[in-house]
């Protein structure tokens, strides 16, 4: 009995010191408090809207789909975000009426099949006459990992901590493998025998052969590259396979000028037409 | 009670967790009670088995706590009073998709919905500093117009809607957000130039609303003597930040020693491949003497 007393008052010892721990763990400007603030804030500007459940579920749809909306307009995604804040200025700066703020952001989304998180640092300085705001830190994470291209970029935007230009080049390069892949699976849809995309639609290679000629084959190299200023451009190169007697045979040297006459072509026919024509010159003796 | 003091100052800032902080003392100064009175085993058994349930209650909201958690309100067990609420649920959700979408400035097209269409807003930017916002206010109707805008007048909008407003509005807006880029971008470079390196300039720095000309002079030291130099930029691409014609003049001398020449062809190199303020960065770092490895 006296033990089972003993235990009790240990029990009830332990339980006064975890609740002076809990108050003491929640810090002056915690992420709750902030998420209240902002919250009876809002409270206070919409408070007719927040009469009922119903009223509020029908403002969180209307709220989702202009989240939609605006996904679409500006073809990314954000699914995730949250933010916080550190007031950084000193006593002295507070005379001088200078403000320094830093924040923390983390961001995730994707921008079609690209999947991105991201979380940077902004620091903001507030002076009589202006305001800088200022990305201190950027770090980038990005799925798939397939496009070696993305990688460089990646890094060469997070040591420059240029956010902005990482979304600008996202969404061209994303544009143009989009382009990319409906243009192979166009052909191949089109000539079936002759298109050859050993990777997929996705991958920058597509391959022509003449079925009836085995052993001669083109391959378009089409690759997506993202130069120093984030521009997003398409490379694309000619290969030729071809065996060795046909090299001998070929007098007028075509088949060494092909990839300078393809380079040429697009110049003139844009991508979709030279493709066209180099698949229509190689298989014009195919057998139906 | 000390603590009981505590808690009733915070509580109006700290709601339902000090609430329930409140309720979980109650019960505990139930048991205080208890104690006085003569026990008998069984109900003290009972009362061991509530209060170890309490403590780890307990433990496990200082765990979160510490791991810098929300405190989720999920643990509590269903016959404590405490619930989460319905409306709790949407608001939180609420504050999410609102968070959201102010975070979508950061990607740099943002927008609001409104009574007739979008009011879009591009934000811009130049390596990592953060600069102007422009709105696009546009109307959707068949066809699609522009209501108002801030976007500055020497920017080609109306060249660029006639392109792409009606059949593609992605792209119409991806293209104006590259021009105003890079306008933000040459504007902050030739901003900076006047304001952190008017050392360097000798006159005024000659500029265009576009900034996509411009024109100074500046000195620069070799081997303790100074040399000025004119300098023409222009930036044929409207959407780089980077100039595409540079020239670097002596000022006035027909022929350069060949040290100074030397410096000129440098310097023009670098015009074209780094940013303006950078290049003069570079000049005062190496202060008396400069370097040809700034090439490389």
């Amino acid at each position: 009995m006296d033990s089972q007393r003993a235990k009790a008052r240990a029990l009830e010892a332990e339980i006064t010191a975890l609740r002076r721990a809990c108050i003491e763990t929640q810090a002056p400007e915690d992420d709750d408090s902030q998420v209240r603030k902002s919250f009876q804030e809002t409270y206070q500007s919409d408070s007719e809207e927040w009469r009922s459940s119903k009223d509020l579920r029908s403002h969180l749809e209307s709220l989702e789909s202009e989240l939609q909306f605006l996904s679409r307009l500006t073809g990314i995604s954000i699914r995730n975000y949250c933010k916080k804040t550190e007031d950084l200025t000193s006593t002295e700066m507070a005379e001088k009426s200078i403000k320094k703020v830093l924040q923390r952001h983390r961001l995730s989304g994707n921008c079609h099949m690209i999947t991105f998180q991201l979380e940077f640092q902004i620091l903001e300085i507030q002076d009589k006459e202006s305001l800088s705001s200022v990305i201190t830190d950027l770090s980038i994470i990005m799925e798939p990992n397939e496009y070696s291209e993305l990688s460089e970029f990646v890094s060469r935007a997070e040591e420059k901590r240029d956010l902005l230009m990482f979304f600008r080049s996202l969404r061209c390069f994303v544009e143009w493998c989009d382009y990319r892949k409906h243009t192979f699976k166009h052909f191949k849809e089109k000539y079936p025998e002759a298109v050859q995309l050993s990777e997929g639609a996705s991958s920058s290679y597509m391959g022509i052969r003449n079925p009836s000629q085995p052993g001669f084959e083109l391959v378009i190299v089409w690759r997506i590259q993202i130069d120093e200023q984030g521009k997003v451009l398409p490379k694309l190169d000619l290969l030729t396979k071809v065996p060795l007697q046909a090299l001998e045979l070929d007098k007028n040297r075509v088949i060494e000028t092909a990839p300078l006459s393809f380079r040429t072509l697009l110049g003139v026919l844009g991508i979709e037409a030279t493709l066209e024509s180099l698949i229509k010159s190689l298989c014009t003796e195919e057998s139906s | 009670m000390e603590l009981a003091n505590t808690l009733k100052q915070d509580g109006e800032s700290r709601g339902g967790v000090l609430a329930q902080l409140e309720r979980l003392e109650t019960q505990v100064s139930k048991f205080h009670k208890k104690l006085e009175e003569p026990q008998d085993a069984q109900a003290l058994e009972a009362r061991i088995h509530e209060l170890e349930r309490l403590r780890d209650n307990l433990r496990a909201e200082v765990k979160q706590r510490q791991a810098g958690v929300k405190a989720s309100t999920a643990n509590v067990e269903p016959d404590q009073t405490l619930e989460i609420s319905e409306q709790e649920i949407l608001e939180r959700k609420q504050e999410n998709v609102k968070a959201i979408l102010q975070a979508y400035r950061f990607t740099g097209i943002s927008g609001k919905l409104t009574s007739r269409g979008v009011c879009v807003c591009i934000s811009t930017a130049f390596e990592g500093n953060l600069l102007d916002s422009y709105f696009v206010d546009l109307v959707m109707e068949k066809p699609l117009w522009i209501h108002h805008h801030s976007v500055p007048v020497f920017i080609p909008l109306e060249e660029i809607s006639a392109k792409y407003l009606q059949t593609n509005t992605q792209r119409f807006l991806f293209v104006l957000c590259e021009y105003l880029n890079a306008y933000s971008g040459r504007k902050y470079q030739a901003d900076r130039l006047q304001n952190d390196f008017a050392a360097f300039l000798v006159g005024p720095l000659q500029r265009n609303s576009l900034c996509n000309l411009l024109s100074f002079t500046y000195k620069v030291k070799l081997k303790g003597q100074s040399f000025p130099f004119c300098a023409r930029l222009l930036y044929k691409d409207l959407t780089t930040t980077l100039p595409t014609d540079v020239t670097v003049t002596s000022q006035g001398m027909e022929a350069l020693p060949s040290t100074w020449e030397e410096q000129r062809a440098d310097h023009e190199n670098l015009f074209f491949t780094k940013p303006l303020h950078q290049v003069f960065t570079s000049f005062a770092r190496k202060g008396e003497k400069l370097d040809i490895s700034l090439l490389s």
